[in-house]
């Protein structure tokens, strides 16, 4: 070997067909700290890494035999000391005295080979964050796929639901004009005047009463407030209505009302205790002749009596518990005299819940002269001005009488 | 005959036989590698070349990552194949990694081959002391991973170069572009992968097709130890020392290569006739 190559900046050496060194220049056995005698007629393989001697098997072998050529390959040698040098290997294959030998230099790369690995760190770096932004994507996407599809349900479902309320708003609407069509109209009669006023909470209402002419000189006033107010309520109250608008007008007295009440109360519910609802109740039967008043109050706010002279007032108490509750309660009733210009309030708790038991009463009693007509406007004012926005309200309902 | 496959795994079917004998380049490789020793044998069989899908001119639109992540989806290429040119009992000769994709095809459609030509094959690659030794410790196996990696872009520039430097040598360019190696790293990679950490070691017991081993001398990829463990494990395997060295004995000893498998082919003729 010329000394020039010898001492080439680059490894060089020349193999024989079989890859086995043939020659081997000073610059590469330096790299490698080996001496000639070493090397020469060993395969060139053990110059390699394992790895390198693979992918020396798997790719410079056949692509020389293919292409008498390797241009720019990567791989790493093997020092006897241990250490790994990366280096690029050029080859050429050619033709000496008949038999095939190949050139080689070997280029140390140890400075670029760590830029390289740093470059493919990154690269890896890159490429995991890349393909967890595509997941996270892809994720997004689909999310926002289910997202859609639920907004969609949504929506259909929001259609159906308004459609469901406008049905039973309107069916409402429509149980609200049968429940007031079932209550009776004000009263005027020479020696008695009956006024009323009605107020569902929601559309329906828990509060009945009705006003009933038995003969010529007898009325039935009643008024019931079934627990609870909405649908449920209602129903029963239109169920306690058809019984007392026939019982009422018939003269029952007001202990077989109330008993025939409670009964009914209790046959509706013997089977479905969850839904048992019970009900207070005022019942007063109004003798004009005798000026007496047989009254039977089953756990109802109590009724006003109002004197125009006097300015007295005089309270119709509970004196029973609400119908509906104890099965078999014996309905005693009790009877008052009044005198003309008399006036009797009757209410549910509704009303008081605004204005306080203590507000009603002077009302009634300020206002004793004036017509019943004002007198109810005034209340009505009354509850208006006392409602809080916030407040749930209760279903509302009074009674007036003027006894004349 | 599947047009689709024959497309898709750039399939050759050349020579005068009623028998059929099929090629399967080893890992990295496509059919090319086979010319001289195909050559050989067209005259007394229909010589089959294929493409793995992925490697050399198969369709790559056609690569499945998760059916190429094992040596199952590759097998399943040879099955096709089969399939597709209405093989039987074929002479199936695989390189390398494809002696065990060969294996595993025979394993799930026996008839369509009638003997298995191993060449340079390992049911494992890497050592399981103290019963085996496959050649590699699992972190030199990845350093030939990160060799791939690091050589790419060099593969991608060295063919480029090649072509424009050999102009003087059209005939060069006519042949590069049945493409050596596969040039898509991921796909390479994940060839790599499925190649080097498999382990047929258990399926051994269950081949039922007569088996060639040829082994080569020197071989860093598939030692002695593996071929011998093979031949062990195979009942009905032949095992041929070569003179070769190396791990591509059809490339650089294809007269040995040649006259061994005709050889085997003859005896095992012979064999069945008597």
């Amino acid at each position: 070997m010329d000394s020039l190559l010898d001492h080439a900046p680059c490894g060089f050496i020349t193999l024989s067909a079989n890859g086995d060194i043939l020659e081997i220049n000073q610059t590469l056995l330096s790299i490698l700290g080996c001496r000639q005698d070493d090397l020469s007629g060993r395969p060139v393989s053990t110059l390699l890494t394992v790895p390198s001697q693979v992918f020396y098997q798997f790719y410079f072998v056949p692509l020389l035999k293919r292409e008498k050529r390797v241009e720019e390959m990567h791989l790493s040698l093997q020092s006897p000391s241990g250490e790994e040098i990366p280096v690029i290997i050029n080859a050429v294959q050619s033709e000496k005295d008949g038999k095939a030998t190949t050139d080689c230099i070997f280029f140390p790369i140890r400075k670029r080979s760590e830029y390289e690995n740093e470059l493919l760190t990154a690269k890896k770096e890159a490429e995991s964050a890349l393909i967890a932004l595509h997941k996270a994507h892809t994720e997004l996407d689909m999310a926002m796929g289910n997202l859609k599809d639920q907004q969609r349900e949504l929506v259909k479902l929001n259609r159906q639901n308004q459609r469901f309320k406008q049905e039973t708003e309107k069916e409402l609407e429509l149980a609200r004009k049968i429940q007031e069509i079932s209550l009776t109209d004000p009263i005027d009669h020479p020696t008695i005047q009956i006024e009323s006023f009605y107020k569902a909470s929601r559309q329906l209402s828990g509060d009945i009463y009705g006003f009933y002419q038995i003969d010529d000189h007898r009325y039935g006033v009643i008024l019931l407030d079934v627990m609870g107010h909405g649908i449920s309520s209602a129903l029963i109250t239109m169920s306690l209505h058809s019984l007392f608008q026939r019982l009422i007008p018939g003269g029952a007295r007001p202990e077989k009302v109330l008993n025939e009440l409670d009964s009914h109360l209790h046959s509706l519910f013997q089977k479905e205790e969850e839904a048992r609802h019970y009900c207070t109740a005022i019942y007063l039967l109004i003798d004009t002749k005798r000026k007496k008043i047989e009254y039977i109050n089953a756990g109802h706010p109590a009724a006003l009596l109002q004197s125009p002279t006097t300015g007295e007032q005089h309270e119709l108490a509970s004196t029973n518990i609400p119908i509906g509750m104890f099965e078999g309660a014996a309905y005693i009733p009790k009877t008052i005299s009044y005198i003309e210009g008399d006036r009797l309030l009757l209410y549910t708790d509704g009303v008081t819940d605004f204005l306080g038991c203590n507000h009603l009463s002077p009302l009634l009693q300020e206002n004793h002269s004036i017509p019943i007509g004002r007198l109810k406007q005034i209340i009505i004012q009354s509850l208006e001005d006392n409602q809080q926005p916030s407040q749930k309200t209760d279903d509302q309902c009074f009674i007036l009488v003027d006894l004349r | 005959m599947d047009q689709d496959i024959i497309v898709r795994n750039n399939v050759k079917v050349f020579g005068n036989g009623d028998k059929a004998m099929m090629f399967a380049p080893g890992f990295g490789c496509d059919q090319t590698v086979w010319k001289t020793v195909a050559e050989a044998f067209k005259d007394d069989y229909r010589v089959v070349l294929f493409d793995y899908v992925g490697s050399g001119n198969s369709d790559l639109q056609a690569y499945d990552f998760i059916r190429y992540n094992t040596l199952e989806g590759y097998a399943q290429d040879v099955l096709d194949v089969c399939a597709a040119l209405d093989l039987e009992q074929a002479v199936f000769v695989g390189h390398s990694v494809s002696s065990m994709i060969g294996m595993i095809a025979s394993l799930r459609q026996p008839q369509y081959f009638s003997t298995l030509v191993m060449v340079g094959p390992s049911p494992c690659y890497l050592n399981d002391p103290p019963e085996y030794l496959g050649g590699f410790e699992r972190e030199q196996l990845q350093g030939l991973l990160e060799l791939m990696e690091k050589n790419y872009i060099g593969w991608a520039t060295m063919f480029a170069a090649t072509v424009l430097n050999n102009s003087s040598r059209p005939a060069l360019k006519e042949e590069l572009e049945e493409r050596f190696c596969s040039t898509d790293p991921l796909i390479a990679r994940q060839f790599a992968e499925a190649t080097f950490f498999s382990d047929n070691r258990k399926d051994l017991p269950r081949v039922t097709v007569p088996t060639l081993i040829l082994q080569c001398s020197d071989d860093i990829i598939a030692p002695v130890s593996a071929g011998e463990y093979l031949h062990q494990h195979l009942s009905k395997s032949v095992f041929k020392q070569m003179e070769a060295t190396g791990h591509c004995p059809h490339m650089s000893h294809p007269e040995e290569t040649i006259q061994l498998i005709r050889q085997y082919l003859n005896e095992t003729a012979v064999g069945v006739l008597a």
